[in-house]
């Protein structure tokens, strides 16, 4: 959000985006942590043969890349990143 | 003293805390950076790391950390006397419990947003982070036990909560059900919903739990500990969106409201304290120090807050500058919460015999009356506001509990999947969470296992202030302001935590105690030395980091001075 929105918002923005945060702001969290777990799954099929696992035919895959390629550095930071169980907690 | 003037002073220490303490630390010793790129900027992935508005995160914050413990904690210590109570509230906060929640979330975040795993094996050893992720397993098992019992005890005490905690229920599933399936509205789907569960408060009220199941069932603690963990069975089990969250959505409401008129109530009666100021240095749960210092977590410092901070806010932080406002103005606003709940069970009861009789029953009762008190001064009705009350305690704890239980569900796939295959079955791992907090509730006196999560809460504290203290060592800061805190919790969760198990398994050896709490008190002296052990371990391997840190530093400061 720019500068200017958040000014433009006030005290009653804030309060807005306060009670959005007490009472959505973990489900938003979670819809993506959903959705970025069904990405893995789209991206491993796609690519699967670099892993050695070919799900889909090369032809199918290719067609694929484009849609996947935004997707790979974000992707690839998240399986190589560490993580510990207090991941899950927040 | 009156009510008014307590929380007077609660703002007053808010604000040289916030204004002057913490703004000090953040400008002059971390030196917080407008221009620094925030993980959250850095490695934006859409997912975890995402830069959001300080306000969402002041609200996401507050929500996290703000379960049943600060309520609970002051309405148990001021057995020890409302001012004991107050001072460690206001000087807890002041001196150690922002400081946790702030620097957790900026050690994580001038570190790529690490958790705490990571933490500790790159600050202090890699022996540190297989040690510390066994402790927080054992940690979270102790919230269930005690979040569950006060589900328990509150369910036993207010027959009015179980019809209200039903319709809550059934209102969070509808809620999950016309967002995500029927794409309704949110606004729509919150009025409801949030209609509904009020429905079931009033409905509570005028049909108490003993009228519909009978007076036996209904004080049966087996029946409402099933209907517990049953609750929070499903909250593992099934897809999030379809049962835990949208649940806590519909709460979330419930507790806000009622938080917020029940501090205009406290300003329209402006009660005085009736309770004793002091009553003595040891009463049944053990002695003031170090007992008490544990019995009030959350309210004065607590380590499940580092946790949210370091893994939560930290990735999402957009500027350095939030970390103050957000880690610590929100612990402030906590120190506020249980102010709230002291000021309840310091003045809504005549006497210490009135209180020490409610108290028996749990602090579920206390809070409920205490709600029902101040929201009658804005009109509401006695017995609907005690319902109120009661659906607040429950929600408090069982927001908590279902995540802890979901939590350990994936912590046992992930510890014991290499011993068998068997126990990446989820329903497995949410099976054994469920059985093991079962049996703290069933078998453990309710005050002891308060006082053993409590102290396994501030050892996790004390561990966070020391990855901290590591931190800034490392990286040549004045570590004072987070040494001294550590070392004080440190030492008094251990000496807590030794208290309490030494007089739990002393019984189970002289044979004082038999069956269900045989059982109970086994178990929780065991988890209890279970803990120090790992938290010694982990002291040990970081006062040697520390060690390190400091000849390193004077090294360099050797080699400057050469130069």
């Amino acid at each position: 959000m720019s500068e200017e929105k958040k000014k433009k918002g006030g005290f009653f923005g804030a309060v807005k985006e306060f009670v959005y945060g007490v009472a959505a702001h973990d489900s938003a969290r979670f819809a993506l942590k959903s959705r970025a777990s069904m990405e893995h799954l789209f991206i491993l099929i796609t690519m699967g043969d670099m892993l050695g696992v070919p799900i889909l035919p090369p032809y199918y895959s290719l067609r694929l890349l484009p849609y996947v390629v935004p997707q790979i550095s974000t992707w690839k930071r998240r399986m190589l990143k560490e993580k510990d169980l207090t991941d899950g907690l927040a | 003293m009156n009510s008014v003037v307590v929380l007077i002073l609660g703002l007053v220490v808010a604000f040289i805390g916030y204004r002057f303490y913490a703004k000090h630390i953040d400008s002059k010793i971390i030196k917080s950076d407008p221009k620094r790129a925030t993980p959250a900027k850095m490695y934006m992935d859409g997912v975890e790391f995402m830069p959001t508005s300080k306000n969402i995160l002041f609200g996401y914050q507050f929500k996290s950390i703000a379960g049943a413990a600060p309520i609970i904690g002051p309405i148990i210590a001021i057995q020890w006397g409302w001012l004991p109570a107050l001072i460690w509230i206001l000087a807890g906060t002041f001196f150690i419990g922002w400081v946790q929640d702030y620097s957790s979330a900026m050690v994580a975040m001038r570190n790529d947003g690490a958790s705490f795993g990571g933490l500790s094996h790159k600050l202090i050893s890699p022996r540190a982070r297989i040690i510390l992720l066994a402790f927080i397993y054992f940690y979270l098992l102790l919230i269930a036990g005690a979040f569950g019992n006060v589900v328990v005890s509150t369910t036993i005490a207010l027959k009015a909560a179980p019809m209200a905690w039903l319709f809550l229920t059934v209102g969070g599933i509808l809620a999950g059900q016309m967002i995500y399936r029927w794409r309704k509205d949110i606004i729509l789907t919150t009025i409801v919903t949030v209609v509904i569960a009020m429905a079931g408060i009033w409905f509570g009220s005028i049909a108490p739990s003993d009228s519909i199941i009978g007076a036996s069932l209904a004080n049966s603690r087996w029946v409402w500990a099933i209907a517990a963990f049953v609750f929070c069975y499903f909250a593992a089990v099934l897809p999030i969106w379809r049962f835990a969250l949208p649940i806590n959505y519909v709460a979330s409401y419930i507790v806000f409201l009622g938080l917020f008129f029940g501090i205009i109530g406290i300003f329209i009666l402006h009660p005085d304290f009736t309770l004793p100021a002091y009553t003595g240095f040891s009463i049944a749960i053990g002695p003031i120090w170090p007992i008490m210092f544990v019995t009030i977590a959350c309210g004065a410092i607590s380590g499940w807050h580092s946790i949210v901070s370091s893994s939560g806010t930290a990735r999402q932080l957009e500027n350095e500058l939030d970390a103050r406002p957000v880690g610590g103005g929100v612990m402030f606003i906590e120190m506020m919460l249980a102010l709230f709940a002291l000021i309840i069970a310091g003045t809504i009861y005549a006497s210490s015999a009135e209180y020490g009789a409610a108290i028996a029953k749990g602090p579920g009762g206390i809070f409920a009356a205490g709600v029902s008190k101040f929201l009658g001064a804005i009109g509401m009705p006695a017995a609907l506001g005690r319902s109120y009350g009661s659906v607040m305690m429950i929600v408090l704890a069982i927001t908590i509990m279902q995540l802890v239980i979901r939590f350990m569900r994936v912590a046992t796939s992930e510890l014991l999947s290499d011993v068998s295959p068997v126990f990446r079955n989820p329903h497995i791992g949410t099976f054994i969470a469920c059985v093991l907090g079962m049996v703290l509730v069933m078998t453990g006196w309710w005050q002891y296992l308060w006082v053993l999560f409590g102290g396994a809460n501030q050892l996790m504290a004390s561990l966070a202030l020391l990855l901290v203290t590591a931190w800034l060592m490392s990286e040549g800061k004045s570590a004072a302001w987070a040494f001294w805190p550590m070392i004080f919790m440190f030492i008094t969760t251990i000496a807590a935590l030794l208290y309490t198990s030494y007089n739990l398994l002393i019984k189970v050896i002289s044979g004082a105690v038999k069956g269900e709490a045989l059982i109970g008190n086994t178990l929780m002296g065991l988890v209890g030395l279970f803990l120090v052990v790992a938290a010694l371990i982990l002291g040990s391997e970081g006062m040697k980091a520390l060690k390190r840190y400091r000849s390193i530093t004077k090294t360099q400061a050797a080699a400057a001075a050469k130069a």
